[in-house]
This record gives structure tokens, C-alpha cells and sequence, in this order.
């Protein structure tokens, strides 16, 4: 079990005890003395009392270590200048990739502190291509560490509906996706949208100041259970049932399976999905915005 | 109300090839003998078809989706659908967004659709993925042959045991059928190991083989009564030389019913990559003698693809040869799938043999009633390429143009070129709605009797194949016009057929602790609520062959 550029002990409690190292199995009945965990982060977070093998990776090096670890599994001479630059030595580097090769199942998790950091996405493409690889050896996988909520329901239901997962741009009448472009917060940066609805979210908190800036300045609507900084910038805001607590509906968890969320507790408050269902209706008894016939149905080549 | 006058009729399911005839559809949307009221469509001059049927695709769930986010270069080159005030928007393409994938369907004249893959932790994905496909019906198959409760039961040889708990699975995803992908070789892919021998046990148990799971689940198939038999994606997938294991699958399950997946896939001779033949005459032979099997094609067509499988060594095999992007992902204890991106080639000789034999298994096995188009989208090509395929098998001069696209190699190594048979329009008919429906068991559909769907297609006569059948006059589902003069009318919401076989009581407090010890999630939040299910239909079990 590889844990990389994540602090689980702190930010998904449930984690070790739950998915990964504690539970005991048909094949791994003695539960944590079965399992090795690894962990690698730039420093000694909480996680590091839960590991067997903390590796302290220099800040901003991981993409390096793993393409020296994608390099030395298939064999490949790597120099110590090259080893040394990472901030660990040959011994731990051949004492992992030995653990690794010898495991019957490994699997990586990784997190912010290597898919936020130098390098971003394409660290994250270096471990998964790395957990790929490793299958010539023994069986692999790698799976990202999320944030908090429900964000991969909403990634997945947007995949479903758009094709994409976010950053996706609808002013065409149909989906285009480009991180960068399309991304919330480089849409309000550039000041390119007239209104902003906000759903169980709180950028004001969160967003660079010129993006704030745009959502003052725009008709900016939210729904939410509590009063949030984007709540206090907002021309609108409606307080909704808290989901899972007093609002039934669906979560997915990390690994992409839907959870039915039970409520517990009645709430005097409409739920985001009747709220966002009235204002649909609503909008449907308006005329199209767009005339009839004024669009083709379909485009072949999206050019 | 709706009633179609002076087309061209052909509904194999009654036996009519090409009677000039009309038909009523009443206000429920079924057929009915006559109407007073109502619009007329006048189909003089018109082919009229019962709407298509797909035995067998990938239209949804956790895989296809995965799909979708491995694959962006490939959205944004494709079709698009525009947001209209009745319409969603999405995009065509591989792994077509769930709108779309029902605006492609109905587009070409299918009404009903087979989701063939669910396992029973990401049904709940799936039945929300469904819901969100407009105007098409639906029924989903759940993945049984890797599912390690399951198989426990297997090994222990507490037959009446694995009943219960397959019956009992089924309900909990809200299921229509078993669906078995590489018996023993996905659970054996935990281990990174495959299972290609029917005899040898599978890793992780002592006597258990992949033969065993496949006489045994066929047998609960019957046993519980469902409508559709088990479909099975035998072991061995794609590699050459596989015909052996096919064959040898075929005999475990002599004198029972089955339908075999995308048996193109399936039907290779030689013993290497380089030697690689066709072997679907073997193949044919055994489905000319065995009328108890059904098949679906699983035809390639050349072109990009993505390709999605249960199959999780196969998939890791097909990353190794082609150094694509590839996704794995395990599902627990039950199951797991791999997924990627395929180019199929008319200059690779693999590929060249793969396209010839999809096609000479749907030409060799005589009865239309056994084998149905599909492509088992989107691993051979993707479902709204079916029209290709029809023109293929309509026109035996289209198919000689197109084997000289192939390299000299591939002499020798394919039966195509000595096949002259070419479909008619009732074996077309037979092959895209009837058959696919009688094997699955919707005696509903693929039927333009009194009393069945009114779900119906038609064709403005065309001697380009290709185009009349890509791009029929009108779609009717369930007796609302959804296509007209090759637009999309409407999009009503489908149905979803669902099956609840019996299983004791008591089986509930046997899988309990079972589950608790290894599923990572609740036992009380496992099954599929019915009421999640979106205009669900139940459908009967049917009595057990020889009670």
C-alpha cells in the first residue's frame, strides 16, 4: 500500500481503517501484519505514525523519483547525482522497488501534495503510468485521493451527461471541455460569464481574488445549507436541506460507487434538487431563448 | 393513435416477409387490429420494421464512463448533439454520452437495448446512467462468473446455495439475466493471472474451474426461470487459437440454453499472433447443430474504438500490444474491467481476420434466429456503425470491394471471399429486432403482433443499404412518432424490464455476514432501491425447461 503525497490520517479519517491497511480478508487475515504500507511526502505528516516506510521525497521531486523508480523496475542505470537530487538514497529506492515487485497486489493512492504541486497532472500521469507498468511484474493499481464531498459524484454524472468531467463550456449548445479555458475559475477570472449559480460550494472562500472579484459583480446565486462567504457576495441565496443529513440522494465515493445517503433529520428547508427542479420549471414556461430552427440539430466535425 | 398504411411489412416474428399490410397502434402504444382516429403515416412505397433490438452493448455504467473520461480527443472530434427545447445535448462518437447514445439509437431505428455488463456494486451507477438514455427501453444483465460469494458456494458444491444467492444478487441490482465474462479469469486477474484452461482450477481456490462456473450458472439460468439464458463471454477472448477453448465450452454446455457474446471474438484458429486465422466454419457448424445456442456477432468494423471489457487480463494483454492508454479497475470481491482505445486496421492482418470473421459467422450460421448484429459496442466498432454492417451482409459485391482493402496475407487465413450468401431483408429483420428480442426473452418486442410494443421502423426504399438503413423516415416507439423525415421528434423516457427470481427468504441472513466480511460498504445500502428504477417493467420467469 502506497500512499503518495497524501495525509489520510488527517483528511480521510476513515481511510486506513475502513479501505486500505486494517481490515482483515479471506487472504489477508491478520489484517495490518499483512499489508506494508509506504508512505511518501515532502514531511512528516500524522500518516507517517501509520506507515511501515516513510520516504521523504525533496519538495517538488516526485515526478523525478517516479521516473527513476519507471526506470530502475525495468532494469535501467540510474546515476547517484540523479538519485541523490530526489533527497533519498539507493538503498530505500531498491528496497522499495523490491517490495513492490514482490507484492501479490500493490496499490498506490495518491493526493494534492503530488497532483497540486510541481509538475501537477503530469505527476499524476507518472504514477499512473507507473502502477501500469508495474503489471508486467505483479498486479497494480493507483487511484486518486479526492477532496471532501461529493465531487466525484459530480464528476461522474457530468462524464455521463457531457462526455467530460469539468471545465466544460455550454455556449455552443453542446459540451466542450478545456481545462485552463472552460475551468471555473478561469471563466471568472476573465470576467466571461453574466451569472454564476453555485451549488454546495463555497469559492468565495476558496478562489483567487479577481475571480471574487467577478462573482461580486455579477448576479451570483446560491444554494446552500449555511451562510458562506459566497453567500455574502451574492445577490441570492436560498438555504437548502444539508444532504445526507436531511436531504436523501446519492454520493459516490473515491473509488466511483454510488452510497444512497438516508436522511436522519427532517429540515424546514427544500432540498438543492427540488430548488434547482422549480427553477427548471420555471425557465421551461419561458419562450427558448433560442428561435426555432435558428440551429442545426447536430454538427458533424466540431471544428 | 397511429396508424401505418401500405408499407412493405416484414415481422419475422409472425412469419410475414414483405406483405403489403397495415398496421394500428392504440392510445396504450401497442398494437391493436384496428382504430378509428388517429394520424396516418402512409408507408406506400416504404419497408416497414419492427424496431431494432441489441442483444448486446455497452451503453452504460461505471466502465463505459471511465471510458468517456479516458477519451476527450475523441468528443471533441465527433458529432454533436445541439440543446433544442425538447432535446438534451451530448456527443456521438466511441462512448457516447447518455443522451446522445439514445438520440443514436432511435436514430437508426433501435428501440430497445441490451446493457450487457452491470456488476452488482456500480447497478446503482448504471440504473442512473440508463435513466438518463431517452426513448429506448432497456433491461441490464449483472455480472455473475468472478462474483467470490458466488463462487465459494461453487467450490464448496453447494449447488442450491449459489441459486440462492445468484437470485438474490439479481434483485439487489435490479437486474434482467447473468452475464459470465471470462468464468475464474477476472477473479483470477486479482492475482494478475488469467484462466484459459475449462479444466484447471482458478487461483484463489483448490477445485473450482472455469467449467464448472459455466455448466453451473447456465443451470441456475434454467433452474431460476429467466427469461434470457446465461450470456456468456467465454474464456480465452481474442487470442489465437481460442476456437479450442470455445469449442470446448460449447460441449460443457450441451443440451442446455445459452447465448454466447460476440463469438466473433472467439473464433480463432493458428497458434500465434503471426498465424492467426479464422476458424468461425468450426464455429457455424457447431451453431448449425446445436439450435439450443444463440449468438450475437461482435463484428468488427475498421476505425477508432474504445475498447471495454470485464475482462481485466485480456485488457492488460491488449495495453501491452498496442502501448495505449489503458484503465483497469477491480470491483471488489465481484468483478473488475479494463478499458482501452483500439485502431482496427484493414492493413493488419489481425485485424483484417477479426472484420472477416464477425462477418462469416453471421453468413455461416444458417438460422438467423441464432446469430444477431452487433459489434458489442464499443469494443468491434461503435453501435451506430450498424448500418455498415447490414450493407455488408446485403450485398455480396459491397463485401468484394472491401476484401480488396486487405493484405495479400490474409489468403488462406479467412472464408469470406468463397461465402455468396447475402441477407435479405427478412433475415435483416430477424437478425436486428426479432431474433435478438425472442433470445432475450421481450416477447414484446421485435414483434408487430396485436398486443406487442408498437415499436416500429421505417425505410424509404434505397439501393444504397447503407443509407436506408442509417437513416430511416420514421421511428416509432411505443406508438409516438420519435423520428420524422430524419429528424428527432420526441424524446420520451424508456422503460427498464427487471426480473425478481425466487430465492428463500432466509438467503438474506446467509449473505450477511458473507458480505459483512468483505464488502466495503453496508449491507442494508447494497441493493438497488426498485424505486430508483425509472418506469421499471417486471417481466415473469418463465417455468424451468423439463418442469
Amino acid at each position: 500500500m502506497i500512499y503518495w503525497g497524501g495525509n489520510p490520517a488527517e483528511c480521510h479519517p476513515r481511510h486506513f481503517t475502513k479501505y486500505t491497511i486494517m481490515q482483515k480478508s479471506k487472504f489477508l487475515p491478520r489484517g495490518r501484519k499483512d499489508r506494508t504500507m509506504v508512505l511518501v511526502d515532502i514531511r512528516e505528516t500524522k500518516s507517517v505514525k501509520a506507515a511501515d516506510i516513510f520516504l521523504q521525497v525533496r519538495p517538488g521531486k516526485d515526478f523525478e523519483l517516479i521516473t527513476i523508480l519507471r526506470a530502475m523496475i525495468k532494469g535501467h542505470a540510474i546515476g547517484d547525482e540523479q538519485i541523490a537530487e530526489t533527497g533519498l538514497t539507493r538503498e530505500a529506492i531498491e528496497d522499495l522497488i523490491a517490495r513492490m515487485k514482490a507484492a501479490k497486489f500493490g496499490c498506490m493512492f495518491f493526493g494534492m501534495g503530488l497532483s497540486m504541486t510541481r509538475g501537477k497532472h503530469m505527476n499524476s500521469a507518472a504514477l499512473l503510468t507507473l502502477a501500469a507498468e508495474m503489471n508486467a511484474f505483479t498486479k497494480f493499481v493507483a487511484m486518486p485521493m479526492r477532496g471532501h464531498g461529493n465531487v466525484t459524484g459530480a464528476d461522474v454524472i457530468m462524464r455521463w451527461q457531457t462526455g467530460f468531467p469539468f471545465g466544460i463550456c455550454f455556449n455552443r449548445g453542446y459540451p466542450r471541455y478545456n481545462p485552463g479555458e472552460f475551468s471555473t475559475i478561469d471563466v471568472l477570472v476573465r470576467g466571461d460569464c453574466d451569472a454564476a449559480f453555485i451549488i454546495g460550494a463555497d469559492p468565495g472562500a476558496t478562489m483567487p481574488q479577481p475571480a471574487i472579484d467577478h462573482l461580486r459583480r455579477i448576479p451570483t446565486i446560491v444554494l446552500d445549507p449555511h451562510i458562506t462567504h459566497t453567500s455574502k457576495l451574492s445577490r441570492v441565496h436560498i438555504t437548502t436541506a444539508p444532504q445526507g443529513i436531511a436531504a436523501p440522494g446519492t454520493a459516490y465515493r473515491m473509488d466511483e460507487l454510488p452510497m444512497p445517503l438516508k436522511p436522519a433529520l427532517k429540515s424546514p428547508y427544500p432540498t438543492d434538487e427540488e430548488v434547482v427542479r422549480r427553477i427548471n420549471e420555471a425557465i421551461a414556461r419561458k419562450p427558448f431563448w433560442l428561435p426555432d430552427g435558428s440551429q442545426p440539430q447536430m454538427v458533424m466535425g466540431q471544428g | 393513435m397511429l396508424r401505418i398504411t401500405g408499407g412493405k411489412v416484414y415481422d419475422p416474428a409472425n412469419g410475414i416477409d414483405g406483405v403489403i399490410k397495415d398496421l394500428f397502434i392504440d392510445d396504450s402504444g401497442r398494437f391493436t387490429a384496428s382504430i378509428t382516429g388517429g394520424r396516418t403515416i402512409d408507408a406506400t412505397g416504404m419497408i416497414v420494421f419492427p424496431g431494432g433490438v441489441d442483444a448486446h452493448t455497452h451503453v452504460a455504467g461505471g466502465a463505459v464512463n471511465f471510458a468517456r473520461a479516458m477519451t476527450p480527443e475523441d468528443h471533441r472530434r465527433t458529432q454533436a448533439f445541439i440543446r433544442t427545447k425538447t432535446r438534451r445535448s451530448g456527443l456521438g462518437g466511441m462512448a457516447p454520452t447518455t443522451f446522445a447514445t439514445g438520440y443514436l439509437y432511435a436514430g437508426m431505428g433501435w428501440t430497445t437495448v441490451n446493457e450487457a455488463a452491470v456488476p452488482v456494486l456500480s447497478a446503482r451507477h448504471t440504473h442512473e446512467e440508463l435513466a438518463d438514455i431517452p426513448i429506448v427501453d432497456k433491461c441490464s444483465l449483472t455480472l455473475m462468473a468472478n462474483n467470490e460469494i458466488m463462487l465459494d458456494q461453487l467450490e464448496k458444491g453447494e449447488y442450491d446455495r449459489a441459486k440462492q444467492v445468484v437470485a438474490w444478487y439479481l434483485w439487489a441490482a435490479k437486474s434482467y439475466g447473468i452475464k459470465a465474462v471470462n468464468p475464474g479469469g477476472v477473479a483470477a486477474w486479482k492475482w494478475g493471472h488469467d484462466a484459459k484452461q475449462l479444466t484447471s482450477p482458478i487461483d484463489g481456490y483448490s477445485k473450482l474451474t472455469p467449467g464448472t462456473i459455466v455448466t453451473q450458472l447456465a443451470r441456475i439460468c434454467d433452474d431460476l426461470g429467466l427469461p434470457h439464458p446465461m450470456h456468456l463471454h467465454c474464456n480465452n477472448l481474442g487470442a489465437p487459437g481460442n476456437i479450442a477453448t470455445t469449442l470446448d465450452t460449447l460441449k460443457h454446455l450441451e443440451g442446455q440454453r445459452a447465448h454466447i457474446a460476440h463469438s466473433q471474438y472467439h473464433a480463432y484458429g493458428g497458434d500465434g499472433w503471426d498465424t492467426m486465422c479464422s476458424a468461425t466454419t468450426q464455429l457455424a457448424d457447431y451453431f448449425n447443430s446445436h439450435p439450443n445456442i444463440t449468438t450475437d456477432a461482435g463484428a468488427v468494423v475498421f476505425g477508432d474504438t474504445v475498447t471495454i471489457t470485464a475482462d481485466g487480463p485480456w485488457q492488460h494483454l491488449l495495453y501491452k500490444l498496442t502501448g495505449r492508454k489503458w484503465g483497469n479497475l477491480d470491483v471488489e470481491n465481484e468483478t473488475g474491467c479494463g478499458i482501452v482505445p483500439y485502431t482496427y486496421r484493414p492493413s493488419n492482418l489481425v485485424n483484417a481476420v477479426q472484420w472477416a470473421s464477425g462477418l462469416e459467422l453471421l453468413l455461416l450460421i444458417q438460422n438467423p434466429w441464432q446469430v444477431f448484429l452487433s459489434t458489442d459496442h464499443p469494443n468491434g466498432g461503435c453501435f451506430w456503425r450498424y448500418p455498415e454492417i447490414i450493407e455488408l451482409l446485403m450485398c455480396a459485391d459491397v463485401r468484394k470491394e472491401c476484401l480488396k482493402r486487405l493484405p495479400d496475407g490474409i489468403k488462406g487465413k479467412i472464408t469470406l471471399p468463397e461465402i455468396d450468401r447475402e441477407y435479405t431483408l427478412y433475415d435483416v429483420a430477424v437478425s436486428m429486432s426479432a431474433g435478438p428480442a425472442r433470445a432475450l426473452g421481450l416477447t414484446n418486442k421485435g414483434n408487430l403482433g396485436i398486443g406487442c410494443d408498437g415499436d416500429v421502423v421505417i425505410y424509404e426504399e434505397d439501393k444504397n443499404v447503407a443509407r436506408m438503413f442509417g437513416h430511416p423516415r420514421y421511428v416509432i416507439k411505443g406508438g409516438e412518432i420519435v423520428i420524422e423525415e430524419g429528424e428527432i421528434r420526441e424524446a420520451p423516457h424508456g422503460r427498464e424490464y427487471l426480473i425478481k427470481p425466487h430465492y428463500d427468504p432466509s438467503t438474506d441472513e446467509f449473505m450477511r455476514p458473507l458480505f459483512e466480511d468483505c464488502y466495503t460498504m453496508s449491507f442494508e445500502n447494497y441493493p438497488v432501491e426498485f424505486e430508483r428504477i425509472e418506469n421499471p417493467v417486471m417481466r415473469d420467469c418463465i417455468a424451468p425447461p423439463g418442469s
